[in-house]
């Protein structure tokens, strides 16, 4: 039972270093931009700051689902349904999805951290997959963990919408 | 045919429930015996306690959803049926555990799944972990009173596609299945359990225990958390509660202060451990959230030529077991398969990817099959294991710790369910991690499984089974209650609910927790009628 055991001193390491490198990056993408906590007009949980970010990363994680004529209607829709989302997880979970945000949002851990130095309105779609596929190969724990948590939210509010079913086949509940 | 909603009848005729959210000032309640949990071991206890004359209030830290809510919508059912708005995760967030948070708790949202607890299972415990009294012989009327009472048989209709795939898999291999029993009555065959019930065929806690319990005069709270017992030397002397807001995030700033002869711990694995820590229970050997285990899940997809609809039809009917006690309980790691039930937007999350890659995969979802594997943990000293910590501002989280050992039974249960699918008729098979990609024949998928790198992230894991934390047995050095549900230290707490386990059940836990809990509420109501 208390064996030693190489895999979780390593994973522990590997968590200690995570964790560390999250405490940073928090507090340097405080500093370099204008955190407010405060949720945008319309919104019980996003930020004004975590709204760019977004739509440029929705229409490359739902590329080929979406047509470029649907998006600007469906994507208000996925954007609130993110929200409600965010707004009923707890409390602890929504800060660290924050904090993924606000490195994404960050002056100075935009560019070091997701490969994107421009402003995300101006990222091209190809660049917001590469960015995508970076961090989820990354070495970093924290950086394949804010992968998969990205791709969560958004295919989970996409797929919970009637709108995406006619694209898989699904018919959606029947009637009682 | 418009169905009809007994629990909201029942509120109607005058069951006493009080919303937690709405208090416009603190209260202070008093009973014979308070429940903390209203989930497979709260609502038991409640009705076996109500019935045998105790006064009874059940504390439920989420909100009161009946059948007239469940509109088999995910994106309704995820945020206010389930623990943590479905965020709830390791605290590593590498898997995603999935448990209700409502009145009825996880058996609102279960896939109706019932096995009794495997002997092996049973042997092991008095045999490691000083479990004594709970054989198969003793357990027996247990199981069977609790079958009786929650309709549980093996399912009678033709399994759906996706868990004929089970079927028609192993019966090509020689490999053992079985149909699956479900505590359902008059089920109408939706496929929707994971979302609630719209019907109240599941013969969940909400239809069964806790109205017998209400009408017996037991009291209802909700939207209550239970935030600490109060202690008094070796007593609990009360329960500090907090109202919750509406959507249960974050407290309202109303309390209600409870006061009892006798308290029940039945928040299940996670919460319950999280009550004791919060309120700095002894804990002379710090035992308290140690040992938590969860059945981590691994997934295997498939496609097939012929239409699956995995989204609709009872969600498990069929099993297998052949790869569960293949090298005795204490061997290399054992599974039970199943499959999942498929909607949309859970189903996405399941395979992966995204652009392209999430689009052709969701595109087949018709044509797709989903297996799953329920690993075994806790039996082997190498086992990956859980223990429950407190985050800064007092809610749990679990730090599960993956083991070498662990990741060879993932590997393992990827090349049985690719097998088992493409023995199935599988077009293609998809080992479910961020490597993966559709194999076209056995060797390729068994090459690729091999090449796989186990980590964290990239593997996707999952539980929907937490057990453990409050681990009973005779020894004190080793447990935090004794067989009898009782707290080592303290004298008038029981715990009753799936954190009893000392290790997982190798079965889905929920006829485990009901016959088990049954037992000890009997007894409970026994001694609580001496002393």
């Amino acid at each position: 039972m208390h064996s030693f055991d190489p895999s979780r001193r390593s994973l522990l390491k590997l968590g200690l270093v995570g964790g560390a490198v999250l405490a940073t990056l928090g507090g340097i993408a405080t500093l370099g931009g204008d955190a407010s906590e405060a949720p945008a007009p319309g919104y019980l949980a996003l930020r004004a700051q975590d709204l760019p970010f977004l739509h440029a990363l929705i229409p490359v994680i739902l590329d080929q689902v979406l047509s470029a004529e649907r998006l600007p209607t469906v994507l208000p829709q996925v954007l609130h349904d993110i929200d409600l989302g965010l707004a009923s997880v707890s409390p602890a979970l929504l800060a660290q999805i924050r904090e993924l945000f606000d490195v994404t949002a960050g002056r100075l851990t935009r560019g070091p951290l997701t490969g994107v130095w421009q402003p995300w309105q101006e990222t091209p779609p190809e660049q917001v997959a590469a960015f995508l596929v970076r961090w989820r190969d990354s070495s970093l724990a924290l950086l394949r963990q804010g992968y998969a948590a990205l791709l969560q939210m958004v295919l989970m509010a996409w797929y919970g919408n009637p709108d995406a079913w006619a694209h898989c086949g699904y018919p959606g509940p029947p009637t009682i | 045919m418009p169905v009809s909603d007994p629990f909201r009848e029942g509120i109607a005729r005058g069951w006493k429930t009080l919303d937690g959210s709405r208090l416009d000032r603190d209260l202070t309640l008093e009973t014979d015996v308070a429940i903390i949990g209203s989930g497979a071991g709260g609502a038991t206890s409640a009705e076996i306690l109500a019935a045998a004359g105790y006064r009874v209030l059940i504390i439920e830290e989420g909100p009161l959803k009946t059948s007239s809510d469940f509109r088999m919508q995910e994106s309704q059912a995820y945020p206010s049926l389930y623990q943590e708005g479905i965020g709830r995760m390791s605290k590593d967030s590498a898997i995603t555990i999935l448990q209700g948070r409502a009145v009825g708790g996880t058996t609102l949202i279960n896939w109706t799944s019932c096995f009794r607890t495997p002997e092996p299972t049973l042997q092991h415990w008095a045999r490691e972990h000083g479990v004594r009294g709970l054989d198969a012989a003793s357990l027996a009327p247990w199981f069977e009173r609790i079958e009786q009472r929650l309709g549980i048989e093996p399912w009678r209709m033709p399994p759906n596609a996706n868990n004929q795939v089970i079927q028609d898999g192993c019966e090509a291999l020689g490999y053992q299945w079985a149909v699956i029993p479900r505590n359902v009555r008059g089920c109408w065959n939706l496929g929707y359990c994971g979302l609630g019930c719209p019907v109240n065929a599941k013969q969940s806690m909400l239809v069964t225990s806790l109205p017998a319990a209400l009408e017996k005069d037991a009291e209802l709270l909700y939207l209550a958390r239970a935030e600490r017992l109060l202690l008094d030397g070796e007593r609990v002397s009360g329960i500090e509660c907090l109202g919750m807001d509406e959507r249960c995030v974050a407290p309202t700033g109303r309390r209600i202060l409870v006061r009892a002869r006798h308290y029940v711990l039945a928040g299940g694995g996670i919460n319950s451990p999280a009550v004791l820590l919060r309120s700095a229970a002894p804990d002379p050997y710090r035992r308290t959230g140690r040992r938590t285990f969860l059945h981590l899940a691994n997934f295997s997809a498939a496609q097939f030529d012929k239409t699956i609809n995995p989204f609709y039809g009872a969600p498990q009917s069929i099993y297998s077991d052949h790869f569960q006690w293949q090298d005795g309980a204490t061997g290399a790691m054992g599974y039970k398969l199943e499959v999942p039930p498929l909607q949309p937007a859970i189903t996405a999350t399941l395979l992966g990817g995204f652009g392209r890659d999430n689009a052709l995969r969701m595109e087949q979802l018709p044509h797709t099959n989903v297996m799953l594997a329920l690993l075994r943990d806790g039996f082997h000293p190498q086992s990956a294991e859980g223990r429950v910590e407190l985050r800064a501002d007092g809610t749990p989280t679990l730090d599960y710790r993956m083991t070498p050992y662990t990741w060879d039974g993932i590997r393992r249960a990827f090349h049985s369910m690719a097998q088992i699918q493409f023995a199935a008729g599988a077009r293609t098979v998809l080992p479910l991690h961020v490597d993966g990609v559709h194999a076209t024949s056995l060797a390729e998928a068994r090459a690729q499984i091999d090449a796989l790198d186990l980590a964290l992230y990239r593997t996707r894991l999952g539980s929907a089974h937490v057990m453990g934390g409050c681990a009973m047995g005779e020894d004190p050095t080793q447990a935090v209650v004794d067989s009898l549900g009782r707290h080592h230290q303290l004298e008038n707490l029981s715990v009753h609910d799936g954190s009893l386990f000392p290790t997982s059940i190798g079965a889905n836990p929920q006829l485990s927790i009901y016959a088990l809990t049954a037992k000890l509420a009997s007894q409970l109501a026994e001694r609580l009628r001496s002393s």
